[in-house]
């Protein structure tokens, strides 16, 4: 049999296909045109690329960390400091370096100082945690986050500690949240089908044969760790530009649980479950809270309690953990012309068992 | 020791077991050489030394000439040291194309060269059938003849099959002879053969080392084997009778 085709030709419909559920997601922003319900198409990007930021190291990897929204917040703080006004980070924030200081660039460089700054964090701290594995890793990525927000808690003259860091230039079209959440979108679907992903792959399904394939795992889950950290730290700085404010604690549990679910109910091994995770749960997430506000039945105005969208999301994990373990996807990609599955790491068809 | 892997005097001890001890056995290039022994005489932790998994406390591991016993598992693959597992251990949700790619790839080729390997070596041990098949639901004949083909990918210098043969019929283990056959005048791969089935490894090994409680309790053509009380005795136990049959 003779399969001339590449893995990318072969595959090329995944990303195509994401990019044009994000695509739809965009428009319906332009269409509907509200200012609240552009907020929500510009958190979904954000969560788009915080998930499947996630994806390219848990996903491919099988380590599931707890501590990547750490770099998320490395990159908040990163692109708050290059983009506040000179006169305001003297008053609140001198510790900064001169340089850092006296600087007020476009929040496109901000994004990229971001991205690299988390990048290169996520380098340095891989380096000693990517030699962990299994549940030791996983902790150890906890004790990360823990150590992140505490330092951004505490260091008064840098981060302005506990109090918010306002002052960060507020972008509010939804093109460049668009634009990068298809950016990572690419950059991870080249990942998993790199080299590097289908080596860290083979490695999450069978560690041993994959040394034994001459499969060098703590590199592998150093690369997909830093490109990861970078996205998160992407993310981090999107938030920063969507709402214009910044404290330690908006990157501490919530957010990972949050993004944690979405990556769990979408399919934690493929990317289109981390795409459609976002999609469902911030679905879910908008109408809960159109109904925390309340909802106009016929003259009697109807509001659930604050906190039933933690509960909901809880409540959906469990029975997606129940019903349907491998996710919503059953990790496997979105394709045509195998509509709708296909499995990404092998690129084809699931065979006929038997 | 020229062109062979070999182990010198290697021991091992897991808290105070014994598992190796002092063992000393070559692998020449382009023969079979059969290890046997009954159930924990030690043979898996034996390859488990010879491929990196396992560092012996006393002896050394020498890849023609050099001495290699420090190295990880992965640098002995790329050294040309491969091995199967007793328990497959294949990539379960990967493709069993992917599955031999991932060799490719570990030995450092594009995806594209390892896809090109991957599916010449399907050819060559028969089975390019399977190739878009998911390796976790394999039948288990399939499943070690993916275990070998893997291993052979990107033709290694040294292979040890760790009973490759288990829960085969004896069409299918005349099938796996062929198959070791090729790979050691073919391919010119040395390799070490485990196995329980004893017909089969005194059929096609120019050489056997008998393993038991550790130590090398005998080792020699398979005529000399055939020939040994003390293997007999140590090997077959109580089931001497039943067994004496097979020999
Ligand atoms: N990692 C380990 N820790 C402790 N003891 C071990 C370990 N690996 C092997 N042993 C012990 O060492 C001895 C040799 O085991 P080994 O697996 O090498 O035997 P074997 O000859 O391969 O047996 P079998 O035919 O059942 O596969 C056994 O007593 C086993 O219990
Ligand atoms: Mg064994």
């Amino acid at each position: 049999m003779q399969r001339s085709q590449t893995i990318l030709q072969r595959t090329l419909s995944t990303p195509v296909i994401l990019i044009a559920i994000l695509a739809i997601v965009a428009l319906a922003a332009l269409i509907v045109g509200t200012g609240p319900f552009n907020q929500t198409v510009i958190e979904i990007f954000i969560r788009i690329v915080l998930v499947v930021g996630l994806y390219v190291f848990i996903g491919n990897s099988g380590v599931i960390s707890f501590g990547h929204i750490g770099f998320t917040c490395l990159g908040a703080y990163m692109t708050a400091w290059l983009t506040i006004l000179p006169a305001m980070k003297k008053s609140k924030l001198k510790g900064l370096p001169d340089i850092i200081l006296n600087a007020k660039l476009h929040y496109g460089w901000g994004l990229l100082a971001a991205t690299i700054f988390a990048g290169l964090c996520a380098y340095i701290i891989g380096k000693v945690l990517m030699r962990l594995s299994g549940i030791a890793a996983s902790i150890a990525t906890f004790a990360v986050l823990a150590v992140i927000i505490q330092v951004y808690s505490n260091w008064d003259s840098v981060t302005g500690a506990q109090s918010s860091v306002v002052g960060i230039p507020i972008v509010r079209t939804v093109w460049p949240y668009f634009a990068c959440a298809v950016l990572v979108v690419i950059v991870a679907y080249s990942y998993s089908i790199s080299r590097s992903g289908l080596a860290l792959r083979s490695a999450r399904d069978e560690a041993i044969a994959a040394s034994a394939s001459g499969v060098d795992i703590t590199r592998e889950r150093l690369i997909a760790f830093v490109i990861s950290g970078a996205m998160m730290g992407l993310g981090g700085a999107l938030y920063a530009h969507s709402v214009g404010v910044v404290t330690p604690d908006t990157f501490y549990l919530n957010l990972t649980f949050i993004c944690l679910s979405m990556l769990v109910v979408g399919g934690m091994n493929s990317l289109s479950g981390a795409v459609l995770g976002v999609v469902i749960l911030s679905s879910i997430i908008q109408l809960l809270r159109w109904f925390e506000k309340g909802v106009d039945f016929g003259g009697s105005i109807v509001a659930l309690p604050l906190g039933v969208q933690e509960i909901a999301i809880g409540v959906v994990m469990i029975v997606i953990l129940m019903f349907r373990p491998s996710g919503l996807t059953r990790n496997k990609e979105l394709s045509w012309p195998h509509w709708p599955f296909k499995q990404l790491p092998a690129g084809r068809s699931r065979a006929p068992t038997g | 020791m020229g062109n062979a892997l070999s182990a010198q005097q290697v021991s091992v001890a897991f808290d105070g077991l014994k598992a190796l001890s002092n063992v000393t056995l070559s692998v020449p290039r382009g023969e079979v050489t059969g290890l046997i022994g009954p159930n924990g005489a030690g043979k898996t932790t034996f390859v488990n030394v010879l491929t990196g998994f396992q560092q012996p406390d006393h002896g050394r591991v020498l890849l023609d000439g050099e001495d290699v016993g420090h190295l990880k598992p992965h640098l002995m693959r790329r050294r040309g040291i491969a091995r199967t597992f007793q328990s497959g251990r294949l990539f379960a949700e990967l493709s069993v194309l992917d599955n031999f790619e991932v060799t490719g790839v570990g030995l450092g080729l594009s995806r594209r060269e390892a896809a090109e390997k991957a599916e010449a070596m399907l050819d060559w041990i028969g089975i390019s059938s399977l190739a878009e098949r998911t390796a976790g639901g394999l039948p288990y004949t399939d499943e070690r003849r993916v275990a070998i083909g893997r291993a052979l990918m990107l033709e290694p210098k040294y292979l040890l099959l760790d009973e490759p043969a288990a829960g085969m019929s004896a069409e299918e283990a005349a099938d796996l002879v062929r198959l070791i056959r090729r790979i050691a005048t073919d391919v010119g791969c040395g390799v070490l053969l485990i196995e329980h089935n004893i017909g089969l490894v005194l059929s096609i090994c120019s050489h056997i080392h008998v393993l038991d409680s550790g130590e090398v309790i005998e080792d020699g053509p398979p005529s000399a084997i055939k020939a040994s009380e003390r293997v007999r005795h140590a090997y077959m136990g109580t089931q001497a009778d039943a067994e004496g049959e097979i020999l």
